[in-house]
């Protein structure tokens, strides 16, 4: 069962698993200007956004994604 | 007095086996997406450890690979041991505080009654214990010197660390780093079929900047305060390209070469992706790239006698090759200049 329904539940992800203080605002942001950021998260990232869906997701296509936003859509529109 | 010496040969020594991604990830409970990670952000597929990953053991001291890759590159050179009158090892990873790994790497390969010096230093401690050895040849304090670098970092790896939950800054070193030796005999005097040592220089620029990698003397799982290793991957990204570069021009312009005389090149070897990064910033596209990052992993003061051992077996002579290595703990820029005799 996905405790992820919403983007606010993914903000909330990134802002516990990450330590990054996003907003939503952030999310349409391209990863080089979200403050913080950098490749290691990526893989937490993902890593805790398959905790959540109880969904296997692929590295290689969250990589098409520039922005929080685009990773998250990844995550959910399998 | 002559102006020249030689670098006669160069040698290596890995311990173990090759230890891919996927068993290095399996060991340390990280899964496929961890896989993925490495291969797109890292870029280096294997590397060699002195710890037994079954077992936790370590199987492999500093001396140990230091003895092999000595014997070998004397052997390589034709050299006795009884001919060497000067030895010089670099290392962050001594087996010891005291006796050096030096003093205890000359008595096992039989080399005594000879100054024996150890250099405290990271990724640049080849191209130190380089320079220093050039410098005390052409000064005359001897004629036929040991080179030796290496580290062994496996007693920094706690395997029953949960990656998951390290800071990124210690998380890193797990895929990054490898363990090895290398080595290489060098001459006063020009000697047929061998290298030139052109130039060797370091230089610390570190004033006023953080330390870009921390080591501490103890390993990981004692209790302190701190981690005992650390790396400031945003500040290497950042810093890396530009300083390389200047290393490159810095050569050229002492010893008056062209981009276009240079027939090899031997860049930092940070990983196989940041490696490629600073290939392409270097701008020297006729040149050939001397690597082994990616099989090796950063072997820290070893991994530079790994590529000069792999571009020593194409130097022809008069072809012209540069190496450069970034040391991000307090900043330190190097390089080196060969050319083929």
């Amino acid at each position: 069962m996905s405790t992820l329904r919403s983007v606010h539940d993914f903000v909330t992800l990134v802002r516990d698993e990450l330590g990054l203080p996003i907003e939503e605002s952030d999310l349409d942001r391209h990863l080089d200007d979200v403050a913080g950021w950098d490749s290691v998260h990526l893989l937490a990232l993902c890593s805790a956004l398959e905790r959540a869906t109880g969904r296997s997701i692929s590295l290689p296509a969250v990589l098409t994604a520039d922005s929080l936003g685009g990773i998250y859509a990844t995550a959910v529109d399998r | 007095m002559t102006r020249t010496v030689s670098v006669l040969s160069a040698a290596s020594a890995l311990p173990g086996p090759t230890v891919d991604n996927a068993t290095l990830g399996r060991r340390l409970g990280m899964d496929r997406l961890w896989e993925q990670w490495v291969d797109a952000f890292i870029g280096t597929r294997t590397r060699h450890l002195a710890v037994d990953l079954d077992s936790g053991e370590i199987r492999h001291t500093l001396a140990d690979l230091a003895h092999q890759a000595g014997s070998r590159a004397l052997d390589a050179a034709g050299v006795t041991p009884e001919e060497v009158d000067l030895v010089v090892l670099g290392t962050a990873t001594p087996d010891r505080l005291m006796p050096t790994t030096a003093t205890v790497v000359a008595d096992r390969l039989g080399i005594d009654g000879v100054p024996a010096y150890q250099l405290q230093s990271g990724c640049s401690g080849a191209v130190q214990a380089l320079a220093v050895t050039r410098s005390l040849l052409l000064g005359g304090t001897a004629r036929t010197a040991l080179v030796l670098g290496g580290d062994v970092v496996a007693r920094f790896y706690d395997l029953t660390a949960d990656l998951r939950k390290l800071p990124p800054a210690e998380f890193v070193n797990y895929v990054l780093f490898g363990d090895g030796v290398g080595a290489a005999v060098l001459r006063v005097g020009e000697v047929a079929g061998a290298a030139a040592l052109r130039s060797a220089f370091t230089r610390l620029v570190g004033l006023g900047r953080e330390p870009g990698a921390t080591l501490e003397w103890f390993g990981p799982t004692e209790d302190r305060n701190r981690p005992a290793a650390t790396e400031d991957y945003k500040a290497i990204e950042r810093h890396v390209p530009d300083l390389a570069a200047e290393v490159v021009e810095e050569l050229l312009g002492e010893l008056g070469w062209a981009r276009d005389d240079l027939d090899y090149v031997l860049p930092p070897q940070l990983s196989g992706r940041m490696t490629a990064l600073i290939v392409e910033r270097l701008k020297l596209p006729q040149a050939t790239e001397v690597s082994c990052v990616a099989e090796t992993g950063n072997n820290g003061n070893g991994i530079v006698f790994l590529q000069l051992e792999r571009a020593l077996a194409r130097l022809a002579g008069g072809q012209r090759a540069l190496g450069v290595s970034i040391e991000s703990s307090k900043w330190i820029k190097s390089g080196f200049a060969l050319e083929g005799l």
